[in-house]
């Protein structure tokens, strides 16, 4: 329950900073825009008023906790907005001292990294199931891109499900509007990721396009066996042919460097330890969510294979798979022992870059550096159009509330702790993105909408 | 051999001191060289010998033993070159008079030799002192009384530059950091917190902190900034990559500078300086000039073979995995010159370029291998 | 004299290289001269080195050896009483060098040795004398593997291959085109060298270029391995300011008579044209036999008078010939 006494967050679902560059959130974008502005303005004469009482000027006015409420809408896909925006400030505050200027200028800076806004008051009629998803995101116990996309979409069959059309109005109109504040809600919890995006968009598909004249039962259960068709085809089947894939990549005697923990990685290396490959394997790992562990875990227990027949002969087990473990800053003395490189993604975009567990990017320049092949597996599905040009105009933060070490205070006024979730991997850092539709190299991402013979995915 | 050494107060000191390095009891490389310093006047002082040669070999076998005790710890074995260095020189000044007639070893090797770099030595005082005698017979302490006086103020010399190290490296600290910058720094560097504390009082700018795992010296040094009014962020370093193309410099702390200009530092420093290559951000590294160490990187990716704890990486409250996994917990990072734009010391600025020729200023050739 | 036959007859020794060769005729020369005056012995010397170059196809390690001495000529302090007893003074002197350089060879491997660590993989290129006993004193106390190229047209590599083979050290030969393909596996580049130059560059068998720069994109360390009497005062400013090149490397051939190949375009393809028949020898002769690598792709010169940066070859050579 503890999100539910938090402040409501006033940002409609389809405009935080994760969603996919949509056509419907221009609309909801201006209004919130304005309310930042406000909120931005009231800051800044806090602020002033705050020096006037002169303070010593390393007392920052801003603690970190009253740092205003991410900025989210008014992100640097819309610059001029932005820009607006400060320059209108400048002049509205033209007493503030210098140092008032630039801490506010550095609030402005990480502004618009995605603070999770903690559950909004339960605003209309969110589902139950949804509520309980949208905890666990926001508690990072459903984390990972397949993850929060399977369990959206379980948890929306559920809503279908439970949900009847009001009279006087049909399904392929009002379900829609039914599911969007249970989506606002998911998205207050965390911001919602590519993957969501792509699935959602699929499913408002769907749903428009349901036979009007078919009885509701019916339809609803087709809508849910669109949703488990999805699921199926662009997420376990694609997973099962990139395992193929990848496994093929992996000959005896390879040291596989890993970072974190990727469910598709981890079933690649799985599936080919389980073909009788002789490997081994480097986790490399970071806080602040220290994913490796968990990639580790699996590993190290790998279900003892029973003795094999094989050609008349029985063969003893494989021994478990060599795991080496290691955080972020020792990657450069691993790195001239791996032999490749096989990292897992959030997104994919068009130019050919990478979104991914922050950290990534570091691990793929350090291996393009000692020429190790860089191998990314993501599903087609995490495709999303429009190019990325660095992780830093759109990320997230993970809560300091739960990735806090413990021996960090915060007390210090001038001291924040930033833990930003993901960055970019630029195209010329990566060898070849396996997806379900084969390896194809990084500037060809471009083409796999055309690749699943659809104009959009 | 053990007991004659524990004898004189003098090799006592040599003692402890080893002792002190071999546990770790001493940390950070200025403590060492200051301590190293302590022990080498005591040395000098209470020593007697009655030629220059002597003398070098009595300094040389302390530095041996200090250096055996902690060969990671360079440091130790800077302080004692330079101090051999400075014996030499105030030596050749103080008997300059009787050397010219050296020239007669003139040879081709030798011609080779007159290519190596040097400082130029200032030309000799007007009074040249001709009572410097060696080996007499009559008094053999005649030398040693003659010289120790000048071997004394050459030795504070040294003494003075290490105590002002930190004042000296951020003298210039605002020309390096400009107002509304942001700085990247990692790990805990006293140095480097000196640097940015002195830029703090002419600039308003905001240094970004990487933890540094697994010792997370980033988080005290950011305890350290904030404390001092700079406005800090500190963050995990996957940030590292994402965070870069909003840095305007990346400024590091080293644990010893290479011949080549390249270095040890901080394990996170190689790849903090890579991302930085990446995207043009210059990378300046602070470093007071008695890490300057005459030696090369042998091995190219471990750093200096030194390696940490690994149940700091693992903990041991992940119980299970401990004895299935191997954990790798490098100490340093070897640095490439071509990764560094600029190392501000205490002596002035240099780019790693000049490194080599620095060193072999700084030091002597023959006591690369003490 | 004849300082060619002098200089052949020095080099018949296997362990002389051509600069202490160099050295060792103007050493004899010394001797034998007639000169009377510091001026006229250092004119003898300059032409005799001028003349062992013309002489030589390759003159640049020549070169090397007669400026050393002939620069040490000029600065030897000649307050001696007699000009004869200076003269044998300094043949004394370079008889003396020659010995000492000798072990210089030991000494740079010495050097270069704890460069190489345990258990790893060395490309060098061609054939060196330096480059062999580095590499025979690294596999005393490390386990060590190479790959030599062929290095065309001469094949030295072979020779390489052999010594090392026979020492017991595992060694592959590869083509001089296999560098690129072969470089992922390689730890560290060792070449020997003609010449270290002013820039801080250095001088070899031609292919050393190739290997320098496919080893800096795959960002391996590229050693050279140079005694100091090998130090060149010469700035190539590229590879065609180089004394060795000349108008005929590289050269296009004549153009075969046109009409021929459109009157019977089936003959031209077909190589059955005795002229156009292209031999080895051909292409050796249109091809140079050393190439000037840049100093920034080298990563260390190791020497006898220590571990040098390309800068710090610049250094010692100003130092030389100007301090």
């Amino acid at each position: 329950m503890a999100a539910l006494e938090l402040m409501p967050a006033a940002q409609p679902a389809l405009t935080t900073t994760e969603a996919p560059p949509s056509t419907s959130s221009s609309q909801p974008s201006q209004k919130s825009m304005s309310k930042a502005e406000r909120r931005e303005l009231q800051e800044k004469q806090r602020a002033a008023k705050i020096a006037q009482k002169q303070q010593p000027p390393g007392d920052a006015p801003n603690k970190p906790k009253s740092k205003p409420k991410p900025v989210a809408p008014q992100n640097p896909t819309q610059p001029s907005g932005a820009d607006a925006s400060r320059s209108k400030d400048a002049t509205s505050a033209p007493t503030m001292d210098a140092a008032e200027m630039s801490k506010s200028r550095n609030l402005r800076i990480f502004s618009h990294f995605g603070l999770p806004k903690h559950g909004p008051g339960l605003k209309g009629d969110i589902h139950p199931c949804i509520v309980r998803l949208a905890l666990q995101f926001s508690e990072f116990k459903i984390c990972g891109a397949n993850a929060r996309c399977i369990a959206t979409l379980t948890a929306f069959k559920t809503v279908i499900q439970d949900y009847t059309t009001p009279p006087n109005n049909t399904l392929s109109r009002h379900l829609m509007t039914h599911l969007s504040p249970q989506i606002t809600h998911l998205v207050s919890a965390r911001p919602m990721s590519v993957t969501m995006g792509n699935a959602i968009r699929q499913l408002k598909l769907e749903i428009s396009g349901s036979d009007i004249d078919m009885p509701e039962q019916d339809a609803k259960d087709l809508l849910c066996q669109k949703i488990d068709d999805y699921i199926r085809d662009r997420i376990i089947i694609a997973d099962e042919v990139i395992q193929d894939l990848a496994c093929r990549k992996i000959k005896d005697g390879d040291v596989i460097l890993t970072y974190a923990r990727s469910s598709v990685v981890e079933k690649v290396l799985l599936s080919a330890h389980k073909q009788g490959k002789r490997f081994s394997v480097i986790v490399v790992d970071s806080r602040p969510l220290l994913e490796g562990k968990e990639l580790l875990k699996a590993l190290t227990s790998a279900p003892p294979v029973s003795w094999t027949l094989s050609n008349d002969s029985l063969l003893p087990p494989p021994p478990p798979i060599p795991c080496t473990y290691a955080l972020l800053p020792a990657l450069p003395s691993l790195i001239t022992e791996a032999t490749s490189v096989i990292l897992g993604a959030h997104s994919l975009h068009s130019n050919g870059a990478v979104f991914s567990r922050a950290g990534t990017a570091l691990v793929a320049l350090m291996a393009k550096q000692h020429s190790v092949p860089v191998l990314v597996c993501c599903e087609t599905y995490k495709f999303s159009e429009g190019v990325m040009l660095d992780g830093f105009g759109k990320n997230e933060l993970a809560p300091s509330h739960l990735f806090r070490d413990i021996s960090t205070s915060s007390q210090e006024p001038n001291l924040e702790i930033l833990n930003p979730l993901y960055d970019l991997t630029p195209p010329s850092c990566i060898t070849a993105v396996v997806t379900e539709v084969g390896l194809i190299p990084p500037s060809s991402i471009s083409s796999i909408p055309m690749a699943l013979g659809r104009i959009s995915l | 051999m053990a007991s004659e050494v524990s004898n004189t107060p003098t090799q006592r000191a040599v003692e402890n001191l080893a002792w002190k390095l071999r546990r770790r009891q001493i940390v950070g490389s200025r403590a060492t060289a200051l301590e190293t310093l302590l022990v080498l006047r005591h040395v000098i002082s209470k020593s007697r010998f009655s030629n220059m040669e002597q003398l070098v070999t009595i300094i040389r076998g302390v530095g041996r033993r200090l250096v055996e005790a902690q060969p990671k710890e360079h440091s130790v074995g800077n302080t004692v070159r330079k101090v051999l260095h400075h014996i030499r020189e105030e030596y050749h000044t103080a008997t300059r008079g009787s050397a010219a007639a050296s020239y007669s070893g003139f040879s081709i090797s030798k011609f080779v030799l007159l290519g190596q770099p040097r400082k130029n030595t200032p030309l000799p005082k007007a009074e040249s002192k001709g009572t410097l005698k060696e080996n007499d017979p009559d008094d053999p302490d005649s030398f040693a009384r003659s010289l120790k006086p000048v071997l004394m103020e050459a030795i504070q010399d040294v003494l003075d530059e290490l105590e002002t190290v930190y004042d000296n490296v951020s003298k210039n600290a605002q020309n390096h950091i400009h107002s509304d910058e942001i700085i990247l720094t990692l790990g805990m560097s006293k140095t480097v917190e000196a640097f940015l504390i002195s830029a703090a009082h002419h600039r308003n700018y905001t240094v970004m902190v990487l933890e540094t795992a697994p010792s997370y010296g980033g988080r005290d040094m950011a305890q350290a900034l904030s404390a001092a009014g700079i406005s800090t962020f500190l963050v995990p370093d996957s940030s590292l990559y994402g965070l870069m193309s909003r840095v305007n410099k990346v400024i590091l702390g080293a644990h010893a500078i290479l011949a080549n200009g390249g270095m040890f530092a901080i394990t996170g420093s190689l790849l903090a300086a890579t991302a930085a290559h990446a995207h043009s951000t210059p990378v300046v590294v602070c470093a007071g000039q008695f890490k300057l160490t005459p030696l090369w990187n042998l091995y190219h990716e471990y750093g200096a073979l030194d390696f940490g704890d690994p149940s700091q990486v693992l903990g041991f409250e992940e119980g299970s995995l401990v004895d299935k996994v191997d954990v790798v917990n490098p100490f340093y990072d070897y640095v490439q010159p071509n990764l560094i734009d600029a190392f501000i010391t205490n002596d002035g600025d240099h780019p790693p370029s000049s490194i080599y020729r620095l060193i072999k200023e700084t030091y002597d050739d023959e006591d690369n291998e003490l | 004299m004849n300082i060619w036959a002098t200089y052949q007859r020095k080099l018949e020794d296997e362990q002389i290289s051509p600069p202490l060769a160099a050295i060792l005729s103007l050493v004899d020369l010394c001797a034998t001269s007639t000169a009377g005056t510091m001026f006229e012995l250092v004119k003898a010397l300059n032409e005799g080195s001028d003349s062992l170059k013309q002489h030589s196809p390759n003159p640049i390690s020549i070169n090397a050896g007669c400026e050393l001495f002939i620069a040490f000529v000029t600065l030897f302090p000649h307050d001696s009483a007699s000009f004869s007893d200076l003269k044998m003074e300094l043949v004394k002197q370079g008889e003396t060098y020659v010995r000492q350089a000798l072990t210089y060879r030991r000494k740079i491997g010495e050097l270069a040795v704890d460069f190489i660590k345990d258990d790893s993989v060395i490309l060098t290129h061609s054939y060196s004398r330096v480059v062999m006993e580095t590499l025979l004193l690294a596999h005393r106390s490390k386990r060590i593997s190479v790959f030599v190229t062929e290095a065309r047209p001469r094949g030295l590599g072979v020779k390489t291959a052999q010594a090392l083979t026979a020492a017991g050290i595992p060694c592959t030969v590869i083509l001089d085109s296999a560098v690129a393909y072969a470089m992922d596996k390689v730890d560290l580049v060792l070449v020997g060298s003609e010449a270290v130059v002013e820039s801080g560059g250095l001088i070899n068998a031609v292919g050393s270029l190739n290997i320098a720069i496919i080893a800096k994109s795959s960002h391996k360390p590229f050693y050279a391995l140079a005694e100091s009497y090998k130090f060149h005062r010469l700035f190539p400013l590229s590879q065609y300011d180089l004394p060795s090149h000349n108008p005929r490397i590289l050269s296009f051939p004549p153009p075969i008579e046109q009409d021929n190949i459109l009157g019977h375009p089936s003959s031209a393809v077909g190589s059955e044209v005795p002229s156009s028949r292209i031999t080895q020898e051909e292409i050796a002769k249109n091809n140079p036999d050393v190439d000037y690598t840049r100093p920034d792709l080298i990563s260390l010169v190791f020497s006898d008078i220590g571990s040098l940066t390309p800068g710090g070859v610049s250094a010692y050579l100003v130092g030389m010939f100007a301090g």
